[in-house]
C-alpha cells in the first residue's frame, strides 16, 4: 500500500509539485489528476525514487523509499513498483516474452518463464509472445506492458498517462485492465492523467498541484 | 532475458551502422596482423635459408646480389669464379665447410644447381626417394619443385639456359632424375640439384668457344687463379667458418685476391631487413591510423546510440536497472564491436597474408613460412579490444547518468 503525506517533488533546488495526502490500499486505485505541466510525472517518479521528495514522506508497504540509498533504493523499486507509461512499452529487437522478463533481469532476480508466459496469455497475447516486439500494435505493447508490471507482484502499480489519445472504448479497456492488474496482485493503484473519462471509474481522486498553485484537493 | 540478448537486440536494430564500424576496425586489425605475419614469415625464411652460411664468395659486384642469387636463389649471379678458389677455401683452416654453387639452368622455372653433397647438408635435407647423385648429369630434385615438375626417379629432362623459363633448351645434355627430396621450407625445396661437373658438361662447347676468343694470342700464365684448367668455374662458394676466428680473417683474405668478393649474409640481410622495414614501418603506422579512426567512430556512434535510446535506457531505470548496468550495456556492446571486429581483422588479415605468401612464391619468389596465429595477433586482439572500451567509456558515462525524469519529459 501507499501513504503520502505533504510531497514536495523536484531535483535538487528545483521544487516542481506538490502532492498533499494520498493513501492507497492494497488493490485500490487513485487517480493522480492534473493538467499537462503540473508535475504529475514528477510526483510519480517522486514516489518511484527516481526524483527527490523535498519534503513530507512517501511510504510503500511501510518503506520510506527516499530514505534507500543507491543500489538498494534501485532493487526496492524494481521489486515493489510496476511502471506502465502512455507510449514507452518495449524494447524492439526484443521479443515480447522477454520484453516482459526485462523487470526481473533489470534487478537480477530469478526470471520466472512460466508466470511470464501466464501472464501474456491472460492479456491475450498468448500469439504475441516470440515475435519481436515492434511488430506489436501500440495496444498490444501496452498490455504486454501491463503484464511486466504484473510479473514481480508489485506493492504499487504506477501508470503515467495510460490512455491519452485512445479512443473511448479502448480507454475504458485499458483503466479495466490496470484495475484487474492492481486488484489481482494486491498492489496499490495510481494512475497518473488529465484524462477526465477516468474519472468515471476510479473514485479516489487528487491533484498534482505545481508548486506556488494552492488548488483544492479534489 | 539476459545482457547478450539486450545488446544483441540494440545492434541488430543498426546492421548497417555497426557493419561499417567493425569493418574499419577489422581493415586496422587485418593490416597489422598481416604485415606481422609477412615479418615473421620472412625473418623465418633468411633464418631457414641461411642456415650455417657465414660467409659467401663470389665474384666482384653487389654484395646483397650475390647474397640474394647465390644464397637465395632470387637474384642474378654476379659472375663466375675459378673452381681453385673453391679447394683453396675448402682447404684453408679457418673453413669448416665450403660448398660451391652453379647456376645457369633452369628446368620449368626452377633452378639447376650444381654443387657439391654438402649443400643438401646446410639444410639438413632429406631424401624421400631415390638417393643422391653419385656422377654427373644426375639430379636431385627439390620438394616444392618437384610437386610442379612431378618427375619420378630414372626419368630424364633437360635443362633450358639461363634462370627463368623461356631459354634456349640444351637438348645434347639430358639429366636423370636419380633422387626427390623430402620438403624442408628452406630455398632448397625450389631446386634441383646435381654434381657441379654437369653444368660444365651442359656448357663445355660454349665455355670453350668463349675461352679461346678471350685468351687469343695470350700465353697462359700457370700462377693466375683466375685461369682455371679448362676454364672451370662456379658461381659462388657458400662458407662455413671453423670458429669466430673466420669471421676476422677470412674476409680479408678473400678481398685482397682479384675479382673475387666476401659478403656476409647476416649484414646483408640486416640490409634487407631495414630495406624491406620501412614498407612495413609505413603499412604499421597506416593500420595505426585506421584503428584510431574506427576507435572513434565506435566513439561516435556510441553516443548517437545512447542518445537515440535515452528513453529505453529510462524504461530499464524504472524497472530498476542500477546506473552501473546501463554502463555495462554500453561498454559490453563496445567490446562485442571490437571483438567481431577484431576477429574478423584476423581472419582477413591471415587470408592476406597467405594469399600474398603464395603470389610470392608463384612468381618465384621464397614461399614464406607464415607462423600459427599465437601471441602477436591476440596481442593485437587486445589492442583492438582496449580501444573499444575506451571509446564505450564515456558514452558509457552518459548511459550511467541517465535521468528518467528529462527522458519522460518531466523536467
Amino acid at each position: 500500500m501507499l501513504a503520502v503525506e505533504s510531497l514536495v517533488a523536484g531535483y535538487g533546488r528545483h521544487r516542481l509539485a506538490r502532492l498533499g495526502r494520498l493513501e492507497v490500499g492494497p488493490g485500490q486505485a487513485a487517480l493522480l489528476l492534473g493538467p499537462s505541466g503540473s508535475g504529475k510525472t514528477t510526483l510519480l517518479l517522486a514516489i518511484a525514487g527516481l526524483a527527490d521528495v523535498l519534503e513530507g514522506t512517501v511510504r510503500i508497504d511501510g518503506v520510506d523509499v527516499a530514505g534507500l540509498r543507491g543500489a538498494a533504493r534501485d532493487r526496492f523499486r524494481g521489486r515493489a513498483i510496476g511502471f506502465v507509461f502512455q507510449d514507452l512499452h518495449l524494447i524492439a529487437g526484443l521479443s515480447t516474452l522477454d520484453n516482459v522478463l526485462l523487470a526481473p533481469f533489470a534487478i537480477g532476480a530469478r526470471q520466472d518463464r512460466r508466470r511470464a508466459l501466464a501472464l501474456l496469455e491472460e492479456l491475450g497475447l498468448a500469439a504475441r509472445a516470440r515475435r519481436p516486439a515492434e511488430t506489436l500494435s501500440r495496444g498490444e505493447a501496452q498490455r504486454a506492458a501491463i503484464a511486466r508490471a504484473m510479473l514481480l507482484e508489485p506493492k504499487l502499480i504506477l501508470a503515467d498517462e495510460p490512455t491519452a489519445s485512445l479512443d473511448d472504448e479502448t480507454c475504458r479497456r485499458v483503466a479495466d485492465l490496470l484495475g484487474r492488474a492492481a486488484a489481482e496482485t494486491g498492489a496499490a493503484l495510481v494512475i497518473a492523467t488529465h484524462d477526465l473519462r477516468l474519472r468515471e471509474r476510479f473514485e479516489v481522486c487528487v491533484s498534482a498541484e505545481p508548486v506556488g498553485a494552492q488548488a483544492p484537493v479534489s | 532475458m539476459n545482457r547478450v540478448k539486450l545488446i544483441g537486440a540494440f545492434i541488430r536494430r543498426r546492421p548497417l551502422t555497426w557493419g561499417f564500424h567493425a569493418l574499419t576496425l577489422a581493415l586496422g586489425v587485418a593490416v597489422l596482423t598481416a604485415v606481422l605475419a609477412l615479418n615473421a614469415g620472412l625473418s623465418g625464411r633468411f633464418q631457414r635459408d641461411l642456415g650455417g652460411i657465414d660467409l659467401v664468395v663470389g665474384a666482384k659486384g653487389s654484395p646483397l646480389q650475390l647474397i640474394m642469387s647465390a644464397v637465395f636463389q632470387l637474384d642474378q649471379p654476379t659472375g663466375n669464379i675459378p673452381l681453385p678458389v673453391v679447394r683453396m677455401l675448402a682447404g684453408n683452416r679457418l673453413v669448416q665447410r665450403a660448398v660451391p654453387v652453379s647456376l645457369g639452368d633452369n628446368v620449368g622455372g626452377f633452378r639447376i644447381v650444381g654443387t657439391s653433397t654438402q649443400y643438401p647438408q646446410i639444410y639438413d635435407a632429406r631424401l624421400a626417394a631415390g638417393r643422391w647423385w653419385s656422377a654427373p648429369m644426375e639430379a636431385v630434385v627439390g620438394a616444392q619443385a618437384n610437386r610442379s615438375l612431378r618427375f619420378s626417379v630414372g626419368q630424364a629432362f633437360v635443362g633450358d639456359h639461363g634462370l627463368a623459363r623461356g631459354g634456349e633448351t640444351h637438348r645434347d645434355s639430358p639429366y636423370r632424375v636419380v633422387g626427390v627430396l623430402a620438403p624442408t621450407g628452406a630455398v632448397i625445396d625450389r631446386l634441383v640439384l646435381t654434381d657441379t661437373a654437369s653444368v660444365w658438361k651442359v656448357h663445355e662447347r660454349e665455355t670453350l668457344e668463349h675461352l679461346q676468343a678471350l685468351n687469343a694470342g695470350k700465353p697462359p700464365d700457370p700462377n693466375d687463379i683466375n685461369r682455371s684448367p679448362g676454364g672451370r668455374e662456379v658461381t659462388a662458394v657458400l662458407v662455413k667458418y671453423r670458429s669466430a676466428m673466420g669471421a676476422l680473417m677470412l674476409p680479408r683474405y678473400v678481398a685482397a685476391m682479384p675479382n673475387l668478393q666476401a659478403a656476409s649474409p647476416a649484414v646483408e640481410t640486416a640490409h634487407l631487413t631495414t630495406l624491406l622495414g620501412t614498407g612495413a614501418e609505413v603499412l604499421r603506422a597506416f593500420a595505426v591510423g585506421l584503428l584510431a579512426l574506427s576507435a572513434v567512430g565506435f566513439f561516435v556512434a556510441l553516443y548517437a546510440a545512447v542518445s537515440q535510446r535515452r528513453r529505453e535506457l529510462a524504461l530499464l531505470r524504472t524497472l530498476g536497472a542500477r546506473p552501473s548496468l546501463l554502463f555495462a550495456l554500453v561498454t559490453l556492446e563496445g567490446l562485442a564491436l571490437g571483438l567481431t571486429g577484431g576477429v574478423a581483422g584476423i581472419a582477413l588479415g591471415r587470408a592476406a597474408a597467405v594469399f600474398a605468401a603464395h603470389a610470392a612464391s608463384r612468381g618465384g619468389g621464397p614461399s614464406l613460412p607464415l607462423p600459427p596465429i599465437g601471441g602477436p595477433d591476440l596481442m593485437v586482439l587486445a589492442g583492438a579490444l582496449l580501444l573499444s572500451l575506451l571509446a564505450a567509456l564515456a558514452p558509457g558515462f552518459v548511459a550511467y547518468r541517465t535521468r528518467p525524469a528529462a527522458a519522460l519529459g518531466a523536467g
